[in-house]
């Protein structure tokens, strides 16, 4: 056992609000969970050993900070220091259809999506379950299509712990973009859940940006739920840091449900960045495209696991799974592994991963055009990432992050 | 410009290039025509300096200077230039961060100032509009989801951006209908300035209908069996490839 979790429960038991019998319930589930060990299977490659004894304060409310600057993006910016929520709600000016409170607010959505579209098996989610008090609750009314992205930042600081956590409905024939944005880098631990519920024929434009660096611990999940002809489309960005954890479930509730989940980390010399995604396919003919690209550092180490899951009755299921890596040093690690777990007979699926090599064609190409060689293994290294960024629907979300990533990786390539 | 002489090169164990003499002076347009299979392609691949492609013996000098010595990049960057029978694609980068590179690295290589952004953009935009290619095909991945005449369109497009001294078409024609023939064929008479040489590598007499050659040669078998004028050219669209055959028949 470890005295961090001990102390999760102890502090558990002082929570006291609207959320408390759910609460509850999380709480006796996790009481039962063993603090996991290498040996346990999803934690089998990324140690708890930064958290076991983290002893951290909690975070006052008392800073605020404002939310970094996306040209041309013009988001609704919900901005969260430290798991407190620094943005004064009831001065947003709102579009059309979309109603936003916090999660200290009884509200008949949070009610019906906190904790059921996460699957109790996170022990982080768990966690997060019994002590996560500040969080935002967003109902995107039937058949609202909200142009506007909504952008959900937090950000870190060091010595603090916190816990925050994300409910969002997009209602029936309704459209949103919803933006996750983090970031830290001193000596911190937050987790940051968000529960997704995608109603019949909605959309939801969706990107996780977990640029967590240095000593910060961030830990956390972004789950779907995907009703009868729903659309996804998300993005995950991670740098990678002394512990990055993130978890992913897309749930195909309802047939002919639509996700495409491209992920990209990127990480500097000895971070630590881990990806599990889970997809459920228990319907039929839903449709799942997951890219997953990484640049991994010297001594730094990634950990992909994608696992696609099609139940007995999710006929005509169309599945792809595509994982591929790019170590820069021998002493830079991947452990990858794509799952594929079938049951139904009449479906199309694929899956693979790979450690990457140069596309020597690409590069010579590039050479007949008079570019260095060493410049155009860095395009073509990056172009890999970048790959994935230009698939972004949002372009100004495209144009802020290219440069960024492209800087992010120039220093990499350097600190070889 | 370009001497070859005596060029032999080999693909793995099979030598593909047997004795290739070729001589072309600045401004010169040098078709070379030949069935397939004679070592149209490999040409172009030995003197861009393809890796896998080895010369067994012969010279090539460019502007007096030793080709074959030379890295592939080195020989962008003294003014060589390949337009690929198939151009590859490059998802992740960017046609126009590609051609930025590009542009910039052979202007430093002639010790000129790099291009600022805004420069740069007006150039290629005038490059897109004279080979008929929407704007967005800059911000594309590179030859990324192009149909086959739109690969050979940016090919020609880079042609004009990248101002080389010579230009070695490869098959620059093949798998276009006739108006992205001429778009083709248009974007490089452009370029003809009486200064800037070019090899135009084809199968067909199509191509030399639109891009008027001053010499055409036959390559059969690795070397050079037959040069003349463009109307050696109109023997070939007239009669085939197969007099070669009987033509080595009789040699033997």
């Amino acid at each position: 056992m470890s005295q961090w979790l001990n102390h999760v429960l102890e502090r558990a038991s002082t929570v006291d609000d609207w959320l408390s019998p759910v609460r509850a319930q999380a709480l006796d589930t996790l009481k039962q969970q063993q603090w996991p060990t290498r040996r346990t299977e999803a934690w089998r490659y990324t140690s708890l050993h930064p958290v076991a004894d983290l002893e951290l304060k909690s975070g006052t409310g008392n800073v605020t900070a404002e939310a970094p600057i996306i040209e041309g993006l013009n988001s609704l910016d919900l901005v969260f220091v430290d798991g407190q929520l620094s943005t004064d709600i009831s001065k947003l000016k709102l579009p059309e259809g979309i109603t936003i409170s916090e999660l200290s607010a009884p509200s008949e959505p949070a009610e019906a999506i906190f904790a059921q579209v996460k699957p109790s098996r996170h022990l982080f989610g768990l966690v997060n379950d019994v002590l996560a008090q500040q969080g935002v609750v967003i109902d995107i009314a039937a058949n609202a299509k909200v142009e506007q992205p909504i952008r959900i930042v937090n950000f870190a600081s060091a010595g603090i712990e916190s816990h925050q956590r994300t409910l969002v409905r997009v209602g029936e024939n309704a459209q949103a973009t919803i933006i996750e944005h983090g970031s830290g880098s001193g000596n911190s631990l937050n987790t940051v859940f968000a529960e997704y519920d995608i109603a019949e024929k909605a959309r939801l434009e969706h990107y996780r940006f977990a640029l967590h660096e240095g000593e910060a611990i961030h830990i956390g999940g972004s789950h779907f739920k995907l009703h009868d002809h729903a659309r996804l489309n998300s993005t995950l960005i991670g740098y990678g840091s002394q512990l990055t954890r993130l978890d992913v479930d897309i749930e195909h509730a309802g047939e002919h449900a639509f996700a495409k989940f491209n992920n990209v980390y990127l990480l500097a010399p000895r971070q630590h960045f881990d990806l599990h995604s889970t997809i459920e396919h228990a319907s039929p003919n839903g449709t799942t495209e997951e890219n997953a690209r990484g640049i991994i550092g010297d001594r730094a180490k990634a950990v992909f696991n994608g696992r696609i899951h099609i139940h007995r009755h999710a006929q005509k299921t169309l599945a792809e799974l595509n994982n591929r890596n790019l170590l820069l040093t021998r002493g830079a690690q991947i452990n990858t592994k794509p799952e594929l777990e079938i049951y139904a007979d009449d479906v199309q699926c694929a899956h693979g991963a790979t450690v990457a090599e140069i596309d020597e064609e690409a590069l010579y190409y590039m050479l007949t055009r008079g570019i260095d060689k060493q410049q155009a293994l860095v395009m073509l290294n990056f172009g890999f990432v970048q790959e994935m960024v230009f698939q972004m629907p949002n372009k100004a979300l495209a144009d802020w992050l290219q440069p960024i990533l492209k800087t992010r990786f120039e220093s990499m390539m350097e600190k070889q | 410009m370009l001497s070859i002489k005596d060029l032999h090169a080999r693909v793995e164990e099979t030598t593909i290039l047997k004795g290739l003499n070729l001589e072309i002076k600045p401004g010169e347009v040098h078709a070379i025509m030949g069935p397939n299979g004679a070592g149209k392609s490999t040409l172009g691949y030995v003197l861009s300096g393809r890796d896998g492609y080895e010369v067994e013996s012969g010279s090539v000098e460019m502007d007096g200077k030793d080709l074959l010595d030379m890295e592939v990049e080195e020989r962008a960057q003294a003014g060589l230039f390949l337009a690929f029978q198939y151009p590859v694609e490059i998802p992740g980068v960017s046609n126009m961060e590609f051609m930025k590179e590009s542009v910039n690295a052979l202007r430093e290589a002639r010790g000129e100032k790099s291009l600022s952004s805004a420069e740069f953009l007006k150039k290629a935009k005038e490059a897109c509009k004279q080979v008929e290619l929407p704007l967005d095909f800059l911000k594309r991945g590179v030859n990324e989801g192009f149909s086959g005449g739109e690969k050979k369109r940016n090919e020609i497009m880079q042609l004009i951006m990248l101002e080389p001294k010579l230009a070695i078409l490869d098959e620059s024609d093949s798998g276009l209908d006739v108006d992205a023939l001429q778009v083709v064929a248009n974007g490089v008479n452009s370029q003809r300035d009486g200064k800037r040489s070019f090899i135009v590598v084809t199968h067909y007499q199509r191509l030399l209908d639109y891009i008027q050659p001053d010499y055409v040669h036959i390559l059969s078998k690795g070397k050079i069996v037959k040069s003349g004028g463009p109307e050696l050219a109109k023997e070939v669209e007239a009669s085939g490839y197969a007099w070669l055959a009987e033509a080595e028949g009789a040699d033997a």
